[in-house]
């Protein structure tokens, strides 16, 4: 700190103040739950990280006939393991692991000691069944408490559950975490907005977990109610359970008054909290390295991606005992950096997640990612980032066109400005996909507007 | 003395521009004449309106994009020689029309790189040039 003016000390219990301290750079009044773990030297986690992989693999090889038998087949003993990075030698596990062996098959641990299960939702076969031990709930209970405190969240507050309980990992995760952390819970569960409200004005809730669209249903009925959310006790937002569009937060934030995080999570790891978002870097999420161990990989081939480079990302659990995953495949595509953050943590962090490697497609050997032509469009003024994938085989070869629409303003009465604009897109999107595309010009809304990400593409090939 | 003339953004495919004509009808606005290029992909349709600001609001409230033009506008009698006499004039002097098309066959519209240019040189010929409050007022029979 080169400002010598003595400090203004902020009252993060009152509304907008977490906000405050972070755009003034005040980061060390903003709570951090576990010190000593998350903002400790990299060396030092590295250690940390390699002692409990050594531990946790011959853990899995003895008590899991899956891995033992995998394992066995690779040649590879957990005693093979002396370095961090010879993670690479153990075997990848997919989702459809879980599903084989479906619904204990995968447990390391007899069910007396399973407290707890979660599932993921189905929406193809069977589900995926996790159980949890109490030192598993522990662990769970601990990185979901640093996430909260992340975002500003303090013990003593009162937070209001809006995502269904059940088998869904979101809405107990959450609560524990919460309880953890000396909240208290208003467990209100989804549904019946009205009555949302009139919990938040009754009970004085300081802390909403929702989903980002169901908290958006929250505030507009808020509005038609009458509700002030400018005076609300209302202060956080703990967004999970879909991706949240940052235009979608900055909304949020700006009409409820409130400070709005995501974290990241999947059922076959723990649930949220592998990562969250702490307020200095608002597109990235710190990961737990202390309880995951992360990699970034090619998703075609599974090598190695040197760090910063977009892949994806495969975890460890360091400390699963119910279900002991190996080298898990998230299917999620990001990028990590592990340079200390602005906020003072040194844990790693991820870029959100904005597509999955199934989205992938390969043009011409080469590989493309919808969010990539995101990214492009972005930063063209004379386009809206709305756009639609083609991709078909033309004489023989795979021929890729973007679909984006042109802005209003942008337009001129001059075919030779159209096709310069024209000429812009292509020429960046081709720089930055490194394969040939070709560029069509659509008018204002002429994109479907849709959540999914599968439908930007359509491939038209075989 | 120019008119406005209104271009849109048009893909190539069917309806885009009934309804570009449908929103004008709905406006109660008139078209005095039209032109349509395309690329093949995507195209400009240009109109010459009674009424454009009305056009334009209606546009606008569609989120169309489009944009507005001032281009003159030509009376010319009707017989042989006189489009090619108010091009010629043009010619000689140096200006250089990019596009031009007609309302009705002695009503012609031209965009011109130097359009106050071509408008002082076409002052000082026997050119009725025509205003906005005779395109939306003019009957033909």
């Amino acid at each position: 700190m080169t400002d010598e003016s003595p400090t203004t000390a902020y009252d993060l219990a009152a509304k907008g103040q977490a906000a405050a301290a972070a755009a003034a750079g005040a980061f060390d009044q903003l709570p951090i739950y576990l010190p000593g773990v998350e903002c400790a030297e990299r060396a030092a986690i590295r250690a940390l990280q390699l002692e409990k992989l050594q531990r946790q693999v011959r853990y899995t090889y003895d008590k899991v006939p899956y891995y033992r038998r995998r394992m066995d087949e690779m040649g590879v003993h957990p005693d093979d393991v002396r370095t961090l990075d010879d993670v690479r030698r153990l075997p990848f596990t997919d989702k459809s692991a879980l599903r084989e062996t479906f619904p204990f098959g995968m447990f390391a641990v007899p069910m007396d000691d399973v407290i707890e299960l979660h599932a993921s939702s189905g929406t193809t076969g069977k589900p995926i069944v996790v159980g949890y031990t109490r030192d598993d709930m522990d662990v769970w209970s601990e990185c979901i408490a640093r996430l909260v405190q992340m975002a500003g969240v303090l013990p003593g507050d009162i937070a209001q559950m809006a995502f269904g309980y059940g088998m869904f990992t979101g809405g107990f995760g959450l609560h524990y975490g919460l309880q953890r952390l000396g909240c208290a819970m208003v467990p209100a569960g989804s549904g019946n907005t009205e009555r949302h409200i009139n919990m938040i004005e009754d009970y004085g809730t300081t802390v909403l977990v929702a989903t980002p669209s169901y908290a958006m249903r929250i505030c507009e009925v808020g509005e038609q109610m009458g509700y002030d959310w400018a005076s609300s006790p209302l202060r956080v937002g703990l967004f999970g359970g879909e991706p949240c569009p940052p235009a979608l937060k900055a909304e949020i934030e700006a009409r409820m008054h409130i400070v709005c995080t995501d974290n990241y999570g999947l059922t076959e790891v723990m649930g949220p909290g592998v990562s969250g978002e702490c307020l200095a870097q608002r597109f990235q999420q710190h990961i737990a390295e202390d309880h995951f161990l992360w990699e970034v990989v090619d998703p075609e081939t599974g090598e190695t991606l040197p760090e910063g480079e977009y892949g994806e990302l495969v975890l460890t659990p360091l400390d699963k005992q119910a279900i002991p995953v190996l080298r898990y495949r998230t299917h999620d595509l990001t990028r990590v950096f592990t340079e200390p953050c602005a906020c003072g943590r040194t844990m790693a962090r991820m870029d959100k997640v904005r597509s999955r490697s199934d989205d992938m497609l390969i043009i011409r050997g080469t590989n493309v990612f919808p969010s990539q032509v995101e990214d492009v469009l972005k930063d063209v003024e004379e386009v809206t980032p709305h756009y639609h994938i083609v991709v078909e085989t033309v004489n023989g070869m795979d021929s890729l066109t973007v679909e984006t629409e042109i802005r209003p303003e942008a337009f001129s009465d001059s075919f030779e400005h159209m096709n310069a604009i024209k000429a812009k897109v292509k020429a960046k999107l081709d720089g930055t996909l490194l394969v040939g595309t070709n560029v069509k010009l659509v008018e204002p809304g002429g994109i479907e507007r849709t959540a999914g990400k599968a439908k930007h593409v359509d491939d038209l090939r075989r | 003395m120019t008119v406005s003339q209104i271009s849109v953004f048009t893909e190539s495919k069917p309806g885009h521009l009934a309804r570009i004509l449908r929103s004008f009808e709905s406006a109660d606005v008139n078209v005095r004449g039209y032109a349509v290029s395309d690329t093949g992909e995507y195209g400009i349709a240009r109109f010459v309106v009674d009424a454009p600001e009305k056009a334009k609001e209606v546009l606008k409230d569609a989120g169309a994009a489009f944009t507005v033009t001032q281009v003159l506008c030509a009376k010319l009698p009707d017989k042989p020689g006189e489009l090619a006499r108010i091009m010629g004039v043009l010619a000689a002097c140096g200006v250089n029309i990019s596009y031009s098309y007609s309302l009705i066959s002695t009503y012609i519209v031209l965009s011109a790189s130097d359009a106050d240019g071509a408008e002082r040189v076409l002052a000082g010929e026997p050119v009725e040039l025509v205003d906005q409050e005779e395109i939306a007022s003019f009957r033909f029979v």
